[in-house]
């Protein structure tokens, strides 16, 4: 890439209204008391695997009834999709954006999720083959992974776009990005951009504890103080993840199109990039995640020292955070900035994750508080991270914030976002 | 055509594909009832199961122009009963 390309900077684009269907609360104001306060939503859960004896794992479940959400398109819905329903229609609600207020070919969908359908298809197949009931003319649209997105174009009638991307654990950081790429060429105006995952189904929970990835649990008594604790991200004592389900959505618009419509910019989106590790299947790369932070920053046109609050991709695990920790103090420099994940108390939420965790980072820059790492009292001492923990942090001056999310298949996908302009 | 059948019919109708009871009725085609044509093989799925019946394809496509309601519950009727006289021959 010649040094031209890698300095030039984009245009900000506004983001008007985010909306959340999470393990840690269902609207903004709840979300912000649980990322603030540390307090972690994972619980222990037994797998339903008649004739097959496994470890009970760590989840973290949203409180949210499915059956009360109605599909545009009247097709059952997925329980991922009937979530991302929900965050884009609250989204939406907060960015004012109506029918009348935007041009319908104009307005793109753009979501990420990693197997949306799963939860349906597996059920699906269970009952075919252990019940010998036929699947239904509509299993294929309500499980086709692309469902979220085409039920949310259809919900707002948009005609400029509606794009599912499946990059795994970068899949809705990749849509936002993309979303925001598409506005800053003058492609579209405005998009509803974001993720959702609910997956919390015994297979592919049984899938994810086979990869060993899940924290393994404490027997007895114990047992769910553990599950509570089971993410524990740069800790020295990590031991992996808790698989998470949730839905996150935002209203990005040009900022022109904000303004014209005399909507409220909540944050904008300053910088965007992805890349490909291009090694391994899973296996991350320091150098992969430094070279996508770089070019995020040069999206921006910031230096690494402008950013004070970094939401890093930290799962917990023990490859994972050594390398995550190695790639942040190569571009930020030792203790360079401050550092926490989310993932301890709202759990891995695969393709709503990136979505997440910019809106967790999107409500520190808000409240100009950065959010704790929960469960974890001291970093790993190998690591040279100014780890947040404890309490939140207060950060008065606190102007831009990044997001870190980095997939299996080596997908990396880091957004910048900063203070609206006023 | 058996009453029972087509009262049960009405319902599925009326509860699970929100359809307006006024707007059911034995003569009335299933391209009338503002269902699209996913929705209407969901509905006949939904019937069969009720009667934990099948309606052999052969003998009715939904989206075919024109069959009343009526025809459907004769032909839940039809497989009513055959699968009656399979039942006590099979024991």
């Amino acid at each position: 890439m010649s040094s031209a390309a890698r300095s030039r900077a984009g245009a900000a684009v506004a983001v008007s209204g985010a909306g959340v269907v999470s393990p840690i609360g269902n609207d903004l104001a709840a979300f912000d008391d649980a990322i603030f306060a540390g307090c972690s939503a994972v619980r222990a859960h037994a797998l339903d695997l008649p004739g097959i004896e496994l470890p009970a794992v760590p989840v973290a479940a949203a409180h949210f009834d499915a059956a009360s959400v109605i599909a545009p398109s009247r097709v059952p819905l997925d329980r991922g999709t009937a979530m991302a329903l929900v965050a884009a229609d609250d989204a939406a609600r907060q960015a004012g954006l109506g029918a009348g207020s935007f041009d319908a070919e104009r307005l793109g969908i753009f979501w990420g999720s990693g197997m949306a359908g799963a939860t349906t298809f597996e059920l699906t197949c269970r009952s075919l083959y252990a019940e010998q009931r036929r699947m239904r003319p509509t299993s294929v649209v309500t499980t086709m992974p692309n469902a979220p997105v085409a039920e949310i174009a259809l919900r707002f009638g948009a005609r400029g776009a509606a794009l599912a991307y499946a990059c795994a654990c970068a899949s809705s950081a990749v849509a936002i990005g993309e979303a925001m790429r598409a506005i800053r060429a003058g492609w579209i105006d405005v998009a509803i951009a974001g993720g959702s995952e609910s997956l919390l189904t015994p297979g592919v929970l049984a899938s994810w504890q086979a990869m060993r990835v899940l924290t393994p649990l404490a027997a007895g008594a114990d047992r769910e103080a553990s599950a509570q604790r089971a993410c524990r991200p740069f800790a020295a004592d990590r031991a992996g993840f808790a698989l998470g389900e949730a839905a996150a959505a935002f209203v990005i618009e040009s900022t022109e199109h904000a303004r014209a419509r005399a909507a409220t910019t909540r944050f904008e989106l300053a910088g965007y990039a992805t890349n490909c590790d291009g090694v391994h299947i899973t296996n991350p790369d320091a150098g992969g995640q430094a070279r996508a932070m770089r070019a995020a920053l040069g999206d921006a046109g910031m230096a690494p020292s402008a950013i004070g609050y970094l939401n890093a991709h930290g799962t917990a695990t023990m490859a994972g955070d050594a390398t995550e920790a190695e790639s942040i103090a190569s571009v930020f420099g030792a203790h360079g900035v401050p550092v926490s994940s989310t993932k301890a108390i709202h759990g891995h939420l695969l393709g709503a994750g990136g979505a997440i965790e910019l809106l967790a980072a999107s409500r520190a820059l808000a409240a100009r508080r950065l959010p704790p790492t929960g469960n974890v009292e001291r970093a790993d001492p190998a690591f040279a991270l100014d780890l947040v923990l404890g309490h939140a942090r207060s950060s008065a001056g606190l102007e831009a914030v990044m997001s870190n999310s980095f997939a299996f298949g080596g997908t990396n996908a880091v957004l910048v976002a900063t203070q609206p302009r006023r | 055509m058996n009453s029972l059948t087509f009262d049960a019919i009405a319902a599925v109708l009326v509860e699970q594909f929100k359809v307006e009871a006024s707007a059911v009725g034995p003569h009335v085609a299933l391209d009338q009832l503002g269902l699209d044509s996913l929705a209407l093989m969901e509905f006949v799925f939904a019937v069969e199961d009720r009667f934990d019946v099948r309606i052999p394809e052969s003998r009715l496509d939904p989206r075919q122009a024109g069959v009343t309601l009526e025809q459907l519950a004769s032909l839940l009727d039809e497989a009513i009963a055959a699968k009656a006289s399979r039942d006590v021959v099979g024991g």
